[in-house]
């Protein structure tokens, strides 16, 4: 089966007096319909490497290797008008923080029916039909009241859903959710990581999920890549990787992990050997590749 | 004497959004009757929803809300009312750590600043200069260095600047510290360090922990109390509330934690209470632990994980089955007492009732045995493996369902099962016939399922992707360890789940047919060589 997402040693560079490495050599491959688990801690890139895809990178960086393959088509250098065609309609996005993704001053309606009106080309009763049905389906209550609401009147769950309703609204092939459940109590959180993957089975979406949480992954997707220092680590089926971790770092992550089921396990922070270790390497690469 | 004793606690706090015109705020209950003590040293976790009232109760233990009911006694003196003159003094004893660091550290003081404020206004530095030298000592005890008390704390890390937040909090060794979400904003390797740390630092004085997050209480704390909706509604000692949840929203709570094991059922499943009820009126589930077990095609491949996975999972007796019993002699002789070696062929009906009569103790039957002809349906010069496959793949379970539905009757319903493959669900041209015996076992395994309902057997079909085995020798695509597919099988047995797609491809697959079966058809379609 092809690659629906296909980003091929990928490198990003900050371009500064000193150059600095973001990402280097980052492949990974998204399947249509697989939900595709990027994990790392902060400052590991996985939030880079989306930003990258979306064509959102900060101004001073420069993608100086590889590519992005989506559907077919290399996306690595888009101009503007032609990526705004993409996002929204093929590639959605689901932000971390769900209170300050929307506009806080704009009702719910607009920031809803301005994504449809645009990909969608509806007019203004079509898109509020349509915004009605999406509120539905990720089983908001009277969704005519939500429209006329602010996003202050709103919990956080309810922004997250109001978001994840956008999100899905124009059927697109791919989702790259970043931590959108990072900001939510566990209850919420279950919530909505089942509402991720109820949307995902009726749909055939692709989601790209980025997470520091390996418990999400494990509940939830069916590939994992793990990343470390701009560079993925180990890439393996979800199955596999919780059976057997191949590298030293999924396992120190999982050993990171409290769980109230084993309370004998003792929980151990990465080590520093390790950290260290994987700075040497993460030399050594750029010394061969730059 | 406990260090701090609440007695029927309640606050009420005037509700601002449901303010009249000309009118006060109604006021809203935010907890009440809220009774605990927490003995010196001692570490108390209080767990609940976002809106539970967890914060609201600990910023009343704090006395930064006064409460509007009941008392509350720190060292024995009654503090709930206590005006804040005479508060000050006692404040020095019980310090807080926030959930926001950043916006609980002062943006434009050093952390040289931050730290020595404290002891300053409790007198326990002389000067400005002491407290600095102070702060640095203090920043080493929480593993920062000491150098840091001349940075902002924009200049810090999300965990370095909790750090800081703790050190600020042990500052004047206090008897009790309140500790609100203090791990919540942060990734997993940081939240490690700083629930180590606390650890590290709890023998010092008494800790109160407020999370959402029940692992991270597990870790910490010696009691927890669970709050709802503004009330305690269960507390208890960890070990045994962990082990033995009395309340239906405790459970949910632990059912809320994805824990880091695969399971790709969890955000599929509600309710873990609702579940229970639905499972009772419908799905029957088994332990696997105690069972007696047979399992067909022993001998190698997946049977061979099968019967180990099986003992590791303390099954009392595993039948070996094998048309070739040499091949499971080595299990016989490893496990003494535990596997016995039966000889069977799947195609003979005689021989599958024999096993049946033979082996009576038989709770769980694993139809594994499988046969594979690698051809194309058309192409195929001689049917004899299509016969052959429609033989052992069909049929072979046929006789075997038919043989032991009686003895798993008897022995109290027990369960079958059948492995099926990804193939069950869709054809690849390239192995025709293969995949269309697949899907007649696959039909078979739901025509199985309804007619032993009503005995009380459970039924499941695994549908795994390609496995590493010699049977699939020759297919060329990422392939799944054996030994992981039979943990998955006896796990959905654990949890009476009873269809099971195993791995990426399975998975893929079974998504990929539920939004557009036709893509997925003509996808496998080419694989046809030539």
């Amino acid at each position: 089966m092809s690659a629906l997402l296909d980003i091929r040693d990928l490198d990003l560079q900050l371009q500064a007096r000193q150059p600095l490495r973001l990402l280097r050599r980052v492949s990974l491959q998204v399947a249509p319909g697989q939900i595709v688990g990027l994990v790392g801690e902060s400052g590991a890139g996985k939030t880079m490497v989306s930003r990258v895809v979306l064509g959102i990178a900060p101004a001073n960086t420069c993608v100086t290797h590889g590519s992005i393959v989506f559907d077919g088509r290399d996306i690595t250098h888009l101009t503007e008008q032609q990526r705004r065609h993409l996002l929204g309609r093929e590639i959605a996005f689901i932000p971390q923080n769900p209170m300050t993704a929307l506009n806080p001053v704009e009702r719910i309606e607009s920031q809803i029916t301005d994504v449809l009106r645009m990909h969608l080309n509806l007019d203004r009763t079509g898109a509020r039909d349509k915004a009605v049905t999406l509120l539905r389906e990720v089983h908001l209550r009277q969704p005519e009241r939500i429209l006329r609401q602010y996003p202050h009147e709103l919990s956080g769950g309810m922004r997250q859903r109001v978001l994840i309703a956008t999100a899905f609204s124009c059927k697109p092939k791919l989702v790259i959710a970043d931590e959108p459940t990072t900001a939510l109590d566990v209850t919420v959180q279950k919530q909505i990581l089942q509402l991720i993957r109820e949307l995902q089975r009726n749909s055939g979406t692709s989601i790209l999920f980025i997470t520091h949480d390996l418990g999400v992954v494990a509940k939830l997707c069916d590939h994992v890549v793990v990343m470390h220092g701009g560079r993925v680590l180990e890439s393996a089926p979800a199955l596999k990787l919780f059976a057997s971790p191949g590298h030293d770092y999924t396992r120190a992550l999982l050993a990171a992990t409290p769980r109230f089921d084993r309370p004998g396990d003792e929980l151990r922070p990465i080590p520093a050997v390790l950290t260290q270790r994987l700075a040497d390497e993460a030399r050594a690469l750029d010394a061969r590749d730059m | 004497m406990a260090l701090l004793e609440a007695r029927g606690l309640g606050l009420q706090l005037p509700d601002r959004s449901a303010v009249q015109r000309f009118g006060r705020a109604p006021v809203t209950s935010i907890f009440s009757g809220v009774d605990f003590t927490v003995e010196a040293g001692e570490s108390v976790g209080i767990v609940g929803e976002s809106g539970s009232g967890k914060t609201s109760l600990a910023r009343t233990l704090l006395r930064l809300y006064e409460p509007t009911a009941g008392s509350l006694h720190f060292k024995g003196r009654d503090i709930s009312r206590l005006p804040e003159q005479e508060l000050r003094p006692l404040r020095a004893q019980f310090q807080s750590i926030f959930q926001d660091p950043l916006s609980s550290l002062n943006p434009r003081h050093r952390i040289g600043t931050i730290l020595a404020q404290p002891l300053l206004a409790y007198g326990r530095v002389r000067d400005r200069r002491a407290g600095w030298r102070e702060a640095g000592a203090l920043l080493e005890r929480v593993g920062l260095p000491p150098a840091f008390v001349d940075r902002f704390p924009h200049e810090l890390s999300g965990g370095q600047r909790q750090r800081v937040g703790i050190a600020r909090a042990i500052a004047l060794k206090p008897d009790l510290i309140v500790a609100d979400e203090i791990v919540s904003g942060l990734d997993v390797s940081t939240q490690a360090q700083i629930l180590v740390l606390l650890r590290e630092l709890k023998t010092d004085g008494a800790l109160i922990f407020i999370s959402h997050d029940l692992s991270v209480v597990r870790v910490l704390c010696d009691r927890v109390l669970v709050m709802r909706q503004g009330e305690i509604v269960e507390s208890g000692r960890c070990a045994e509330l962990f082990a033995n949840p009395a309340q239906a929203y405790t459970r949910a709570l632990l059912g809320a934690i994805p824990l880091p094991d695969f399971d790709p059922g969890w955000a599929v499943r509600g309710d873990p209470d609702e579940e229970r009820k639905d499972q009772q009126q419908e799905a029957v589930k088994m332990k696997i632990a105690g069972s007696v077990a047979l399992v067909t095609g022993a001998n190698r491949g997946i049977g061979r994980s099968y019967v180990k996975t099986l003992l590791a999972m303390g099954a009392k007796k595993v039948y070996a089955a094998a048309r070739d019993i040499k091949g499971v002699e080595d299990l016989v002789k490893a496990n003494p007492g535990k596997v016995e070696a039966v000889r069977l062929d799947v195609t003979n009906e005689a021989e599958a009732k024999a096993a049946a009569a033979k082996c009576k103790d038989v709770s769980l039957l694993v139809n594994n045995a499988g046969a594979n002809g690698s051809s194309g349906a058309l192409a195929a010069g001689s049917l004899d493996a299509a016969h052959r496959e429609m033989t052992v793949n069909y049929f072979g379970v046929l006789y075997l369902t038919r043989a032991f539905g009686p003895v798993l009757k008897t022995n109290g319903g027990g369960a079958i099962i059948n492995m099926l493959s990804v193939v069950s669900r869709v054809n690849i041209p390239a192995l025709g016939t293969y995949c269309a015996s697949k899907a007649a076992a696959w039909s078979l395994t739901q025509a199985a399922r309804a007619e032993l309902a009503k005995q009380g057997t459970l039924v499941v079909g695994i549908f795994p992707g390609a496995v590493d085995t010699d049977m699939a020798k020759g297919i060329d695509m990422p392939k799944l360890d054996p030994n992981d597919v039979a943990s998955i099988a006896l796990k959905a047995v654990e949890t009476g789940t009873e269809d099971v797609d195993v791995g990426d491809m399975a998975q893929g697959v079974a998504a990929g047919l539920l939004a557009n079966p036709k893509k997925v058809e003509k996808e496998f379609a080419a694989y046809l060589p030539g």
